[in-house]
């Protein structure tokens, strides 16, 4: 294959892979987004949270890897419908943005906590993946990343199955909507909300361990949800096909970006271009690509 | 003779009077006397904290203007107050003008730049609104990194001291005076635009955009003009920053001071000024406190002994916001109000 | 209304008279006792940054506790403050005030990075404040900061030691350097210092790429040398990011040497990265954690003895190696101890041994500058650890 080609290629395909992590932490914040209308700030932080947790399990507990993920993903959903309980109940019917900066106020103890218990040393994720690629026709792509793909695809199907014919799925939908008149409808909006942050949380974990294996694990894994800011927004904020395509979207234009414009107008331009895309969608789109225009009335 | 009762107005005018009544008058005179004393009494620790209570007062005084009165929430406040800072040190620097040129021109440059970005963001609202603001952050963060000509790049820059007919002020002190007569002139201001057309139209914005709309207001009009007060704001809080600290570096105009400040009028009160003011002060100084409590425990209950870690004071802080929003969403000012009624009504309870 | 307006004059009137009064005296002698000496420290404690503020600042401490069993300096104790400046300019500024207002520490043993300290400049010259920054530019010595003792070797002078490595030892044909950089200070010094170095040898540099701290992954910055055909990769990226690469090189079957400075030279990178990291050679002005002299020998004891977990451990020697040069100016400063005579000891410090921490420590009246040496580390991948590869040396003189 001609090299300029396959330079082309192999950038795309790794693009994917790491927007497929992107898409993973999407997938929780358009969760949230969806059934209660805020963004969560926190979500960062439960990504971290699990990726310790999971971290612990591992070598501390001597678990398999392959149970300590089941067990992580439990517990850091626990810690979802117990943060929603306590710290978001309280807000409903707040206006929108008090309950957002309770989000934010949540990500900063939740931070201090982790440094707390969990020390602010960089930690090895013992991986359980091959370290060397999987290479197709000279094209690489880690197993890491090979497997996150298809989380987030088998993620995105289920959740995509759970909210068109579940009942549940419609509850939440509808809360978004909605909330007084569901609530008079007989559905139990406290008990979405609690789901919801579990959910969210539980998605959390899964890209926290994929995360923890591809990067350092320390306190500072929290900021690598401000990354996937532009790709829900660009989804828009509450389409779940939305935020695979807007993380992968992002992951593809961010290493396109770092392999071509890097070197010809210098440096870093490969981490500033995602919130370039997402400052032009947002003035042609304002609701994102996929999200939902609202129609005001007085 | 009509009898008088505690507040009594005979005239619209009474009533929108800065001083009304001859206890706040009263007050006043003691708490400018405090401010003026403070310095003889506090160590050089103190006044700093104090200094920076007022850089963090003025930029939160903007921002409670955009978000609090207005209703627009912004995660991009750092980034004006970088652009205020970077025109400061420039001006200073390069064409030596004085501080009375450069605050000024640093205010009016954020505010140019405020009402550009105001303008595209006349479509969106709420969260949307709130991720344009912190990508526009974003981009200012690497403008400044990049454009090293202008900026320093990531070696910073150098602010040379204010100097006032030739008396350069330099100690903390001289600094505090300084500040403390700009903060009070640019938060009379706010106060001013807050009673006037204006602010009322801001209310009404935040209210509900399409009423407002509907009953006269011109949102594209107001909102921008909203957009580039408040980046005024953080434009004169970022020269006064550039003077303070004396050396700028884009580390300190993130996303996190964004956040900070959005912290501060929560806090301290959306859509108020004076909640701003004990925003600012009570973040500054409340980790202080949080230092002194937990060493009086370690005092108290020795198994605590050595185990205090700064992350707590971050900790307290995080769980502070959450608690204020849960159990007091009207922020410090709706606690001094309380208080305030509260003594005027004594021994009644309303 | 005109009642109104007279009052805001008046309220003026008062605020601008006391403009013009103002001042403050200072009196002098802090922090040394007949007993006991405070010092101050300012070092990040929380946050992300805390990995390296942390071992840093505990080597400082068990150093001085030491100290202390061992009868103190001149039969004084010392008291170590240490307070957080959460990596922030404004915080740091505050912390200096409060160790020196309220705590009235002798002096404080470092102010931090170089922001923080640059931040920190004027009250360093009028207190006096003796102290060695845990950062590495030229302004701190060059012209003299009368205040400031650098420590270590420059950027400049790091990389320079690399590029003559790569000419004179690495004995490789066609080298065809790729440097990876962060877009902060030292990865703009070292970029141009690399720049500079090659230029005077004639080896090309092929690539730039900026890979920042928390990137996710390295796949495009690693894609791109190899299409340039780097042989030779020079990181200027603290620890993180570092891994990053190494990891992403791996993933991609690219073997260049990879090469990196002090913030990165450190046994975590050999830890986290295994295999991966089986090409890095790495350069830094302390020795390895694994070196048998008795000063490295020295801090491995008092971090087992004081429980510490340390993370980098490079850091933590560095934190001890920091307390020692302070110790020892401390005591040859005598019983008359002060802010000026501290500083007075601490310039007759010459060829100053520390037993193997740091290089030769030599500081005089008219400098106080690094001594610009550096040792080469590579990685013992079986083990886990890195190992020296060669002793202090400083960049070759090219004419």
């Amino acid at each position: 294959m001609e090299s300029s080609l396959l330079y082309f290629l192999g950038l795309s395909v790794s693009g994917l892979a790491v927007g497929s992590l992107y898409a993973l932490i999407a997938l929780g914040f358009v969760l949230i987004y969806k059934a209660t209308k805020i963004v969560n700030f926190a979500q960062g932080e439960a990504i971290m949270v699990a990726a310790f947790i999971c971290y612990y399990l591992v070598t501390l507990f001597q678990i398999s890897f392959w149970i300590a993920l089941p067990l992580t993903m439990l517990l850091t959903g626990l810690l979802g419908v117990l943060s929603e309980r306590l710290v978001l109940r309280p807000m409903l019917g707040e206006p929108v943005f008090s309950v957002v900066m309770v989000t934010i106020g949540l990500s900063i103890f939740l931070r201090s906590l982790a440094g707390i218990f969990f020390g602010h040393h960089n930690y090895v994720f013992p991986s359980p993946f091959p370290a060397e690629g999987l290479r197709v026709g000279g094209v690489v792509l880690s197993y890491t990343h090979l497997w996150s793909m298809l989380a987030s695809f088998v993620l995105m199907l289920a959740f995509f199955i759970f909210f068109k014919f579940t009942n549940m799925g419609l509850s939440m939908r509808g809360t978004a909507n909605d909330q007084d008149t569901v609530a008079l409808m007989g559905v139990n909006v406290r008990r979405v909300f609690a789901l919801t942050w579990g959910l969210a949380f539980l998605i959390a974990a899964v890209a926290g361990i994929f995360l923890a294996n591809v990067m350092v694990l320390n306190v500072g894994l929290a900021f690598v949800a401000i990354s996937a800011f532009p790709a829900m927004i660009l989804g828009g904020m509450e389409s779940v096909p939305g935020a695979i395509i807007g993380g992968l979207a992002i992951g593809l234009i961010e290493n396109l970006a770092g392999g071509y414009l890097d070197q010809m107008i210098g440096g870093g331009v490969k981490d500033v271009t995602p919130f370039v895309v997402l400052f032009v969608i947002l003035m042609i789109r304002p609701y994102g690509l996929f999200g939902q225009e609202e129609i005001e009335r007085v | 003779m009509p009898i008088r009762s505690k507040t009594f107005n005979e005239s619209y005018y009474e009533d929108i009077k800065l001083f009304r009544t001859i206890w706040i008058k009263f007050w006043a005179v003691i708490f400018v006397a405090a401010l003026v004393l403070l310095p003889y009494f506090g160590d050089p620790y103190f006044v700093y904290l104090v200094n920076l209570s007022c850089l963090a007062a003025v930029a939160a005084v903007g921002l409670n203007i955009l978000t609090g009165y207005t209703g627009l929430i912004s995660l991009g406040h750092a980034a004006f107050v970088a652009i205020g800072a970077y025109t400061t040190a420039n001006l200073a620097n390069h064409l030596g003008t004085p501080f009375w040129i450069n605050l000024p021109a640093a205010g009016l440059i954020a505010a140019v730049a405020g009402a550009i970005v105001g303008i595209p963001c006349l479509r969106l609202k709420g969260l949307y609104l709130a991720m344009i603001t912190m990508s526009f952050g974003v981009l200012v963060e690497y403008v400044v990194i990049t454009w090293e000509g202008l900026t320093g790049g990531v070696r910073g820059m150098s602010v040379p001291a204010i100097s006032i007919l030739g008396y350069k002020l330099s100690s903390d002190e001289q600094l505090y005076f300084f500040l403390i007569v700009i903060t009070a002139l640019l938060l009379f201001a706010a106060n001013n635009i807050t009673r006037t057309r204006v602010g009322r139209a801001f209310v009404a914005i935040r209210d509900r955009d399409v009423a407002a709309e509907a009953i006269g207001v011109n949102l594209t009009y107001y909102k921008v003009l909203s957009f580039a007060i408040s980046s005024f704001y953080a434009g004169v809080a970022g020269g006064l920053y550039a003077y303070t600290i004396r050396h700028i570096h884009p580390d300190h105009f993130t996303l996190l001071l964004s956040i900070q400040y959005i912290t501060m009028i929560i806090v301290g009160g959306m859509g108020s000024i004076v909640g701003s003011i004990f925003g600012a002060v009570f973040i500054v100084v409340v980790p202080e406190f949080i230092k002194l409590f937990a060493q009086a425990s370690a005092r108290v209950f020795p198994v605590l002994e050595g185990r205090y870690d700064e992350e707590w004071n971050i900790a307290a802080f995080g769980l502070l916001i959450i608690l204020f929003l849960i159990f007091e969403p009207g922020g410090l000012y709706s606690i001094w109000n309380r208080i305030k009624i509260g003594f005027k009504n004594w021994p009644f309870t309303y | 209304m005109r009642h109104h307006r007279y009052w805001m004059v008046k309220l003026a009137l008062v605020v601008t008279l006391s403009l013009l009064t103002a001042g403050w005296v200072f009196a002098d002698a802090r922090g040394v006792t007949k007993d006991a000496v405070k010092l101050g420290l300012v070092l990040v404690k929380t946050g992300p940054v805390a990995a390296l503020g942390l071992p840093n600042g505990q080597g400082m401490v068990d150093y001085m506790n030491y100290l202390n069993e061992q009868g103190g300096i001149n039969g004084r104790k010392v008291e170590v403050i240490w307070e957080d400046d959460q990596f922030e300019a404004p915080k740091s500024v505050a912390a200096v005030k409060k160790l020196i207002h309220r705590d009235k520490v002798l002096s404080l043993i470092t102010t931090g990075g170089t922001q923080q300290t640059i931040a920190n400049l004027e009250q360093i010259n009028e207190f006096k404040i003796t102290n060695i920054p845990n950062a590495l530019v030229r302004e701190f010595f060059d012209p003299l900061q009368p205040y400031i003792f650098a420590m270590g070797a420059t950027y400049e002078a790091q990389y320079q030691c690399i590029v003559d490595y790569i000419v004179h030892e690495l004995k490789m044909k066609d080298v065809r350097i790729g440097v990876v950089y962060e877009k902060k200070e030292y990865g703009k010094i070292s970029l141009d210092a690399i720049k500079e170095r090659a230029a005077k040898y004639k080896i090309p540099v092929v690539a730039e790429l900026v890979l920042p701290t928390g990137s996710v992954d390295a796949s495009s910055q690693v894609m791109a040398l190899q299409k340039e055909n780097a042989n030779v990769v020079i990181t200027c990226t603290l620890l993180p990011a570092t891994i990053t690469f190494l990891k992403s090189g791996q993933k991609y079957n690219y073997w260049p040497t990879v090469f990196g400075f002090n913030w990165a030279t450190d046994d975590m990178i050999v830890k986290a990265c295994d295999e991966a990291a089986k090409n890095y050679i790495g350069v830094n002005f302390v020795g390895a954690w694994s070196d048998e002299t008795p000063g490295i020998k020295l801090a491995r004891e008092l971090a087992k003895k004081n429980n510490r977990e340390i993370g980098l451990t490079s850091l933590y020697i560095n934190g001890v190696g920091v307390s020692w040069l302070f110790g020892e100016a401390m005591k040859r400063a005598g019983k008359d101890l002060s802010p000026e005579s501290l500083k007075t000891a601490m310039e007759t410090l010459k060829n100053y041994e520390t037993g193997g921490v740091f290089p030769p420590v030599n500081y005089s009246s008219t400098s106080h500058a690094p001594g610009e040496m550096v040792k080469f580390f590579k990685a013992d991948v079986p083990n886990k650890r890195l190992i020296s590869i060669s002793d202090w040396r400083k960049p070759k003189e090219l004419k």
